[in-house]
């Protein structure tokens, strides 16, 4: 038998069609989501998956519309079916949502950053779901966020939908021991705020999904401190916390079919804590906490803007006392420096612009208790970031003598 | 008793000795060649297409790229004397119920509206290899491997492993031992055994 090509086959001439899949002329009919509700799916890339219908059938695109959604909705897996349509030529699309988790456990490093001002920061998690139910426990040992090194351990119930599909709740429970830096023990108030040794917080909250971008959180803290002086002395700081969210998105960058399109993204919120004696608290103050981040994101082009703001009115335990100067805010300060006690006021503003892997970025701000404490800062910083992980060098704006300070890590 | 139960080992030994040489010689199966003029050519024996998974895949529409690679050795099978490398992409028209292919390589072809068996064979015709300078009595041997390509994903540093909420350990570690790939991946490979283009010949004839 000879093996050549078979006599009366379709071979073609040369140059062949780009489109090596034979089923790339058939139209998409319909798409469909199966195993979870279209309307809890993003507007973006609700629109991008529209946008499938009445096109040439692109699988490689319907796998990465399947990541999207899979990475979205937070699922085990996402599968593209496709089968034929109702009428010849025409193919209907099924994503086929798998909810479990086939991990029974999962761990995470949560975060991990070396700040040379600080030192070394982690925190890593184990989770695990069952039925609708998620618990997670990690251990943490962070110096960057606060102006305390807390290390210690949380434990964490979570439940997505509780009673009612837009209605969620979890409970917190946070065991610290912390430890102060020089500068702050130096410092220390003959008054309030006291330094403390150990911190338990326990945090009931339940989420209102109001709508497609908004979110209400809702519940209590109840945070219990024992203090440095005397050893043996407890104080309490309970009080209700509501925060409200707003976070849009726009276009679809992550859609490699369409890379032209840019990406608009808000993530707002405000957050109050107002601690009450009515709660057998022994500090009563009240803590405004206002957030806003644009994101906008074009081909190889991400620009980030980010602004905060908060104010505490009455005596605030030191954990809930803002800080700037750290790996997130005015970068290349010393926090010591700025304030080593935090502040009560702080408003603050940041500029990163990532071209590809390289990133450069601009923060101002300004830390106070008392009005004519406040001094505006500034620093500058470049580095390179691809996914979470970042490496940055970023220098105070100031006259003098200005050491650089170093971040590498991820999700910081 | 004994007798009884000494007859059904030596039974049971007979079955196991027989499946076993069975199993070895659909394993060990010899690559089936042919010679015209100076160009080796491959039998289509193998069933590549009928591999469940690929043709699961190939039946949700998607496109599945084979690699075929054809050797030919002299000396004492350490020469490699000449090879052929093609990849073809397959897919699998839900409407018409047939098969296309395209060899990528140039010249690129491209096949249509044909049944498995049909595009299996005219994978395979496309690798035939031309021997000249290779002496009539010179000893050979020839080998075909197949591989399927595995869909890609998860592309990234830590592919799927990283995630808003950091890097999944358990998802890096089960991607590191899960490799190497070619586990998964659907391969077949064929060697012939000592042959001469003579005794190619004579067998056509």
């Amino acid at each position: 038998m000879g093996l050549t090509a078979m006599p009366g086959d379709d071979e073609l001439p040369l140059p062949v069609s780009n489109v090596t899949n034979v089923n790339g002329r058939f139209t998409v009919e319909s798409v469909t989501l199966v195993g979870w509700t279209m309307q809890s799916v993003s507007h973006s890339l609700r629109a991008d998956l529209d946008r499938v219908v009445g096109q040439k059938l692109d699988h490689p695109r319907l796998e990465q519309l399947a990541a999207r959604l899979k990475k979205e909705l937070r699922v085990a897996d996402v599968s593209v079916k496709v089968a034929r349509g109702s009428t010849p030529e025409h193919v209907v699309v099924t994503f086929e949502v798998t909810k479990g988790n086939p991990r029974r456990l999962d761990l995470e490093v949560a975060k991990f950053l070396y700040n040379s001002a600080e030192s070394w920061n982690g925190e890593a998690t184990a989770t695990t779901h069952a039925a609708g139910n998620t618990f997670m426990v990690g251990v943490v040992s962070d110096e960057d966020v606060l102006v305390e090194r807390y290390t210690g351990v949380r434990a964490r119930f979570e439940r997505q939908e509780f009673g009612a599909r837009r209605l969620g709740m979890s409970f917190e429970f946070d065991n610290f021991h912390d430890e102060w830096n020089p500068s702050t023990l130096a410092a220390e108030p003959a008054s309030s705020p006291e330094l403390y040794h150990d911190r338990q917080v326990f945090s009931p909250e339940a989420t209102l999904r109001i709508a497609q971008a908004v979110e209400l959180d809702f519940g209590a803290r109840f945070s219990r401190i024992r203090l440095s002086t005397p050893a043996t002395r407890t104080e309490s700081s309970n009080g209700v916390v509501t925060t409200l969210r707003y976070h849009p998105r726009w276009g679809s960058a992550e859609d490699p079919a369409r890379p032209g399109d840019p990406e608009h993204a808000v993530d707002a919120s405000y957050s109050l804590e107002a601690a009450t004696y009515a709660l057998g608290s022994e500090a009563d103050y009240t803590r405004h906490y206002f957030r806003a981040r644009y994101r906008f994101h074009h081909v190889h082009n991400l620009l980030e803007i980010g602004f905060l703001a908060g104010k505490i009115t009455g005596i605030a335990p030191l954990f809930d006392r803002f800080v700037l100067g750290n790996s997130s805010t005015l970068r290349g300060w010393d926090k010591y420096q700025i304030d080593p006690l935090g502040g009560s006021h702080m408003v603050h503003g940041s500029i990163d612009y990532t071209y590809r892997w390289v990133q450069a970025f601009y923060d101002a701000g300004a830390i106070w208790d008392r009005a004519d404490e406040r001094e505006p800062r500034q620093s500058l910083g470049l580095g390179l970031k691809k996914d979470n992980f970042q490496l940055a060098v970023a220098f105070p704006v100031r006259a003098g003598h200005a050491d650089p300070v170093f971040y590498a890590g991820m999700n910081f | 008793m004994d007798r009884v139960n000494l007859h059904s080992i030596k039974l049971w030994w007979l079955l196991v000795a027989f499946l076993s040489g069975m199993a070895v010689a659909m394993v060990a199966e010899e690559l089936i060649l042919r010679a015209h003029g100076s160009r080796l050519e491959f039998a289509p024996q193998v069933p590549f297409l009928s591999a469940p998974t690929l043709l699961a895949r190939l039946h949700n529409a998607e496109e599945v790229p084979f690699d075929m690679k054809a050797t030919v050795f002299t000396g004492s099978r350490d020469h490699e004397f000449a090879h052929n490398e093609e990849r073809f992409v397959v897919s699998y028209d839900i409407w018409e119920e047939t098969f296309a292919a395209t060899r990528m390589k140039d010249p690129q072809k491209q096949v249509k509206h044909m049944k498995a068996n049909a595009l299996e064979a005219w994978c395979i015709s496309q690798m035939s290899l031309d021997l000249a300078g290779l002496g009539s009595s010179e000893p050979f041997w020839a080998r075909l491997e197949i591989r399927a390509e595995n869909p890609e994903r998860d592309r990234g540093l830590f592919g799927q492993a990283v995630g808003d909420s950091g890097i999944s350990l358990l998802s890096t570690l089960t991607d590191i031992f899960s490799r190497p790939a070619a586990r998964q991946q659907p391969h077949w490979e064929l060697n012939s055994p000592r042959l001469t283009l003579d005794e190619l010949r004579r067998r056509k004839s």
